[in-house]
């Protein structure tokens, strides 16, 4: 089967990114085309526009800081002007600027404003192009992993960056889980297993039950803005503070380039420290003297007492949320089986350390912490997509937080409570206030605080078309569902009648649709541009024409169907002309475009005749 | 859970029919499944006997979830399948939920439980009930101190039952005896004193039978022995004097009547008999106006009394008094 339909597993990291797949049965990570196992996530577009991903971007960071963009992956689902988002603002290199919604962020890159999903996208299909690369064949089918802590709006967002890196994305899955699933990956066992996953950005804790093929997470917590950044920012702090002292108060925040060499140096420092006891930070020439004066050079020694002494309350704060989370499912810290460390930043002896005085054992080195995640993904993406029946893995997962609604006084009722196995669903009943109230507004809400402001807001949905009736007396009952992915769903019905309510929603972060779509026809665009096929472009012209010819001709070939029993089956096949014609745009096949050509000519002249009613009869078509 | 078990489910043959990727093994189960679980205890959702332990409940719960998880049916068309494998997956999670805390489980074991289990449960409590008083009885004969209460309590249920029977004497005497031994066992001292009064009551008014009986056959004077003898033992029923008062008109001993029959006035002012024979002796004696008073006090009391109606007719009307 994995012959016919390749498949992949991605972890999408905070800072670096790895792709995996299955080769005979066993999981295995896809080295980048350049030979690397992880690809730092991280995009930039160059002085000569050129967009570059991974290492390429990686590389020239330094010298053009204000145009890299990287950790995507803390800003993505997130609001404009949410503290997080104000955090951020003052630290990056690079500019963020509200989106037209003004809801969500964008980052100025070479003078064009890419949202979020976007950049993600673009270190995706660097991914995509390595599998493809790997497999020497087209990829499309895809599990992206994302934190456990990661909200509605956030996995949103990550699945759209799919779409627009040309994946389908089959599953989100929590990257403790899939860590999980990597390690008991052809092992019998029955454990209670905890996931302790300290990534590039953001902390993760999972307590699951592992047993039978089944990975059944009892509870997860975090903080989706803990990770290897912070610890680097401490280490920055530090050595610009000491760089101060030293050269009269010279500030390095105010030098660009200086910033990122720093940034490097304190990440290439904190992971040596994870081996040895003192690194050194030499930087010549970091700053120019000024008015004529020697440039200053920096010279530092970084012990590891230092730097666990400048991140001590960040591994407190991992340890809290672990305390807190294990509390939360009623599990003793003796009671776990086995500790898992997943995540750059648990090579940190500190951090280490921390895990087994919590815990008061040994954590597993069974795994390699940057690439089980991906490993995980693509053992999940082979078992939904080639299932093999009883021997096959199953993930029950929860939801990380609560999900409720706002209710009058700025307060928050939940609905779903957190740690509720998905997929699930819970109906709730609303009623009308007014006399003959025709609509009702519900903010949709999640996170753990009591007061409605202090958790995001996913969406505000609008019952629309309620039924006539005094005040209280129309019920309506509004269905929220909480899918395997962890995503959310509304639906509503008039509980005294059972017709279904309509519902719109206004999504606060994310991207529009047709948003998406111009996003996903410039990234086309893009890749033509690069095959450089004259042939194709032309020939996906016309098929763009006649395709939204079509479309714009298809409610009139409805309401003509719709008075005449025949021709259902001649509109049957020309749907399936029209979705190969997709097929074959998508995958940017000539050929396959070519061969559909002569088809999508005849529906169209099937279509035409049936809108005007007065056309040729609907024949058998090719 | 083959639908073989279960051959009363009636399938749709529309939903049957559905074009879905499922077979139709699993899409029998999953439309009785869908259909039936309503009415499902959480044991009968995961297919477990009535309160079976939880860490059954778990196995059960993954191996059911293995089968109808949506994550089964990835890519492949399912139609309104989609909605009940979404609906059964979560009744599922449910009982796996309500189930596998203990102390929830034994709450809706409570709730649920089959008449048959509620009747077996009844009999093992009374089982048990029998099984801890023979313990107590055990353990009170080992100790003096707890034998004595025990004994006590034994006692008391004894005379409690025995005035109940009207064995009052009996009563009287287990009571005394319960009371004397424990003095906390119940209210358990007025209840002695009153079996005390009922069996005194009791013996007087045996004696009394006898006098009746001796007076019946003529022999007056053992009545008039026992009917003294009554009035001795209960001195508070003037029913005995009035009778002795009778006893002694009848017999002429006008002296001794009178002085039975005033004390029994003294002793009972509201009871017409007393007075009724009072007047009689008074008559007899020939007092006249003090007869007719206290006959007329009689029929106040009790205007029905012919005896001392017909009393009053035949006394000599003075108007000198």
């Amino acid at each position: 089967m994995s012959q016919d339909q390749p498949f992949i597993g991605i972890d999408l990291g905070t800072t670096n990114s790895a792709v995996a797949t299955l080769v005979d049965g066993v999981p295995r990570l896809i080295p980048s085309r350049s030979g690397q196992s992880l690809t730092p996530s991280m995009v930039a577009v160059a002085r000569n526009g050129k967009r570059l991903v991974g290492q390429m971007a990686k590389r020239q960071a330094i010298t053009n800081a204000e145009n890299t963009a990287y950790g995507a992956k803390r800003l993505i689902g997130r609001r404009w002007g949410s503290l997080e988002v104000e955090d951020a603002r003052k630290v990056l290199p690079f500019e963020l600027v509200p989106g037209p919604e003004g809801s969500d962020i964008r980052v100025v890159l070479g003078g064009r404003a890419f949202a979020i999903p976007e950049l993600s996208a673009l270190v995706l299909a660097e991914l995509k192009a390595d599998a493809e690369a790997f497999f020497g064949r087209r990829v499309t089918k895809a599990v992206i992993t994302v934190p456990a802590y990661f909200n509605d709006g956030q996995r949103h967002a990550t699945k759209d960056a799919g779409r627009i890196a040309g994946l389908e994305v089959v599953r989100i899955i929590n990257e403790p889980t899939s860590a999980a699933l990597a390690y008991g990956f052809g092992k019998q066992m029955e454990k209670r297993v905890v996931v302790f996953d300290l990534g590039g950005g953001t902390f993760d804790v999972s307590i699951l039950d592992v047993g039978r093929s089944v990975y059944d997470v009892i509870a997860v917590g975090g903080d989706t803005y803990l990770g290897g950044e912070d610890f680097d920012r401490r280490i920055i702090d530090w050595l610009v503070q000491s760089f101060a002292e030293e050269h009269q108060g010279i500030d390095l925040r105010e030098d660009k380039m200086a910033l990122q060499r720093l940034r490097d140096a304190a990440e290439r420092a904190k992971v040596e420290l994870s081996e040895i006891e003192q690194a050194a930070i030499l930087l010549p020439f970091l700053a120019g003297g000024g008015d004529g004066r020697a440039a200053l050079h920096f010279d530092r020694q970084l012990t590891r007492s230092k730097l666990e002494e400048l991140t001590l309350d960040l591994v407190q704060r991992a340890i809290a949320v672990t305390d807190r989370t294990l509390r939360d499912a009623g599990v003793r810290p003796g009671d776990v089986d086995e500790v898992l460390l997943v995540g750059g930043m648990t090579r940190m002896p500190g951090v280490q350390q921390a895990v087994r005085a919590f815990f008061g054992r040994e954590p597993s080195r069974g795994v390699h912490p940057e690439e089980v995640v991906a490993l995980g993904a693509a053992i999940q993406a082979q078992a939904l997509l080639h299932p093999r029946g009883d021997k096959d893995i199953l993930l029950l997962d929860v939801t990380p937080q609560n999900l409720g609604i706002m209710l009058v006084g700025g307060y928050f009722a939940t609905i779903i409570p957190r740690n509720t196995t998905v997929p699930t669903s819970q109906a709730h009943l609303f009623t009308t206030v007014q006399d003959n109230q025709s609509s009702v507004r519900i903010a949709v809400l999640q996170g753990a605080s009591e007061k409605a402001v202090e958790n995001e807001l996913l969406g505000e949905f609008v019952l629309d078309g309620i039924r006539p009736g005094q005040r209280g007396e129309v019920d309506i009952e509004v269905t929220f569902e909480i899918s395997a992915e962890g995503i959310v769903g509304v639906s509503a019905r008039d509980s005294g009648t059972g017709t279904r309510q309509s519902i719109s929603v206004t999504a606060t972060s994310g991207l529009s649709e047709p948003e998406m779509r111009r996003i996903m026809d410039e990234n086309l665009d893009d890749l033509l541009a690069r095959r450089q096929v004259g042939d194709f472009e032309k020939l996906r012209e016309r098929t763009h024409a006649i395709l939204s010819e079509l479309e714009s001709l298809a409610p009139a070939v409805k309401a003509t169907l719709s008075r005449s029993r025949f021709g259902k089956d001649a509109v049957q096949r020309a749907e399936d002309v029209v979705a190969r014609a997709r097929g074959a745009l998508a995958d940017q096949d000539l050929q396959k475009l070519s061969a559909v050509e002569e088809s999508l000519d005849r529906a169209l002249q099937l279509f035409r005749g049936l809108a005007t009613g007065a056309g040729p009869a609907p024949k058998e078509q090719a | 859970m083959r639908r073989d078990q279960n051959p009363g489910f009636l399938f749709d043959s529309e939903d049957l029919a559905e074009e879905v990727e499922i077979d139709l093994d699993l899409r029998k189960d999953i439309l009785f499944f869908a259909g039936s679980m309503a009415g499902w205890t959480h044991w009968e959702v995961l297919g477990l006997p009535w309160n079976a332990p939880a860490d059954r409940v778990r196995e059960a719960y993954l191996d059911r979830a293995k089968i109808f998880h949506p994550d089964r049916f990835t890519g492949r068309q399912l139609g309104s399948y989609r909605q009940r494998l979404a609906r059964i997956f979560q009744r599922l999670t449910e009982a796996r939920d309500a189930l596998s805390s203990e102390v929830a489980r034994a709450e809706y074991a409570r709730t649920t439980a089959p008449p048959e289990e509620v009747a077996r449960v009844a009999a093992r409590q009374i089982e048990n009930d029998d099984r801890a008083r023979e313990r107590r009885a055990r353990i009170a004969r080992s100790h003096p101190l707890v034998a004595r209460m025990v004994r006590a309590r034994e006692l008391a249920d004894r005379g409690r039952r025995a005035l109940a029977e009207e064995r009052f004497e009996d009563a009287a005497r287990d009571l005394h005896t319960a009371s004397a031994l424990d003095a906390g066992v119940g209210d358990i001292r007025p209840l002695a004193d009153q079996a005390s009064r009922k069996a005194v009551a009791a013996r007087a008014r045996e004696i009394w039978e006898k006098a009746r009986a001796a007076e019946l056959q003529n022999d007056l004077d053992r009545a008039q022995l026992l009917a003294e003898q009554a009035a001795g033992i209960d001195p508070g029923d003037p029913r005995h004097g009035i009778y002795v008062a009778q006893l002694a008109l009848g017999r002429g001993a006008l002296e001794t009547a009178r002085s039975r029959a005033e004390e029994a006035v003294r002793a009972a002012p509201t009871l017409a008999a007393a007075h009724e024979v009072l007047g009689e002796v008074l008559a007899a004696q020939g007092d006249t106006a003090a007869a007719r008073k206290a006959l007329t006090r009689a029929l106040e009391i009790a205007p029905s009394l012919p005896r001392a109606r017909e009393q009053l007719r035949k006394l000599p009307w003075s108007f000198l008094r």
